[in-house]
């Protein structure tokens, strides 16, 4: 069946563009069992729902199990899904995958976040957060300011990280994480402001490792 | 910093409060620079996790039919389907060895609770087969008997030859009634559950496990069409 879909390929990560028309074409094939109609909506929302795992787990190896056990929970509950925003639904999905991941560790504890090289040493710069477009200083900073913020992230207290996350990182409006995580939307608007604040606190730490990023903000206004 | 003051500064930053709550605070933005220092740091924690860099996925999340398990996903109706022939199965199975043992459960009444009304069945067994050959005896000969009595040449009178003739049946009659109600009693005993109900119980589970069995295969086909 053809969905009138764009696909691109880099390497090996495929990207697909959507249309609303499309996705509601495409959610509908997969309700009626199509597996190639699932796998476009995962191409198209992979890189979000990654995103959203990794941040609210911080590691990469982790947020990868998180994703494809949070696909798979989604396929296998997609009947349950009564319209609204897709995006809000599978993030529900990927955020309880993290959860049980959370509850696993704390069950267990394991490695340490950080990657290492092959002598065990933490890298200082790893690999998986190079970009080929970026300047070895930028890459540096750049580098500098994610470690800061997830280290920040991963400060914060599991409920409001996810608000935080949906709310910044990913974009979304009040109402869609309100539905994502199934609260009110005034204790959204509340765990946004507390994290929010919460996380200046921290960065605040890094000011001197992080000058750049912070002088940028300075004298702005709303 | 009250709570409520936090909540309208990070809600005024994502343009999410109304222009009347949004003119009440810029005002008092103009003149509280506690609160504009606030707003300032809220600002710059949302403005630095929006530049965070959005990171490719490492591999493609997509699914594979082994992953997703051989099983194609059956139609909305398939678990009502289960429930109601599963259930109608259960109950037919119940119906049926309730019937099967009732007749049990009233030979073995009597015993307990009428006294002396029929005895068990175990007596009754050993009895019969010896009463059978007494009784069969008398007929036998009962019908040559009643045959000859109209005969002129006969020994024996009209009066007599019928006397002999009724006799026989009599006791035929008479030896042949307990076995026949006895075995009544243990075996005819009316069904706790009437047949019409098992038939009915039958036809829902076949026609539940053949719609099951269509939903089946046509999900299959569709599956292997589609997926």
């Amino acid at each position: 069946m053809s969905w009138g879909l764009q696909v691109s390929a880099v390497n090996l990560h495929t990207v697909i563009k959507l249309s609303p028309m499309n996705e509601q074409a495409l959610i509908q094939d997969a309700q009626a069992g199509s597996l190639d109609a699932f796998n476009a909506l995962v191409l198209h929302y992979q890189d979000s729902v990654f995103n959203t795992a990794l941040r609210i787990l911080g590691d990469e190896d982790l947020a990868s199990d998180a994703t494809q056990e949070a696909f798979l929970s989604a396929f296998r509950s997609i009947r349950s899904f009564r319209g609204g925003s897709f995006k809000a639904w599978l993030m529900r999905t990927v955020t309880n995958a993290c959860y049980d991941e959370l509850r696993r560790q704390k069950r267990r504890p394991t490695m340490p976040l950080e990657p290492e090289t092959d002598d065990g040493e933490e890298m200082d710069s790893p690999r998986w957060l190079a970009d080929p477009n970026m300047s070895p200083e930028q890459k540096a900073e750049a580098d500098e300011v994610e470690h800061a913020i997830q280290h920040c992230l991963n400060n914060l207290p599991v409920e409001f990280k996810t608000v935080v996350v949906m709310a910044d990182i990913q974009g979304m409006d009040y109402s869609e994480v309100a539905m994502a995580i199934r609260v009110p939307l005034g204790t959204i608007k509340s765990r946004l402001a507390r994290a929010r604040l919460r996380l200046r606190e921290c960065l605040q730490g890094f000011a001197e490792l992080l000058p750049a990023a912070f002088r940028l903000e300075e004298g702005t206004s709303a | 910093m009250k709570q409520r003051d936090l909540e309208l500064l990070s809600s005024y930053l994502d343009g999410q409060l109304s222009p009347s709550d949004s003119a009440r605070l810029e005002s008092r933005l103009s003149s509280e620079p506690n609160l504009h220092a606030v707003m300032d740091d809220l600002r710059e924690a949302r403005s630095l996790l929006r530049r965070l860099p959005s990171r490719k996925a490492p591999r493609n999340f997509t699914l594979t039919r082994k992953m997703v398990g051989k099983n194609p996903p059956m139609p909305r109706a398939y678990p009502a389907f289960r429930f109601v022939t599963t259930l109608a199965t259960l109950l037919l199975f119940f119906t049926v060895g309730l019937n099967f043992l009732a007749p049990q459960l009233a030979s073995q009444a009597p015993a307990y609770g009428m006294g002396g009304g029929g005895g068990d069945t175990e007596t009754f067994a050993a009895e019969a087969p010896a009463e059978a050959p007494a009784t069969e005896a008398p007929a036998a000969t009962a019908a040559p008997a009643a045959e000859l009595a109209p005969l002129p040449t006969a020994t024996l009178s009209a009066e007599d030859s019928g006397r002999i003739a009724e006799t026989p049946a009599e006791k035929n009659g008479l030896s042949e009634e307990p076995a026949v109600s006895d075995a009544a009693q243990a075996w005819n005993v009316a069904p706790f559950v009437p047949p019409a109900w098992q038939i009915v119980l039958a036809g829902i589970v076949v026609v539940g496990a053949l719609l099951m069995l269509l939903m089946r295969q046509s999900a299959i086909s569709r599956w292997r069409q589609k997926g």
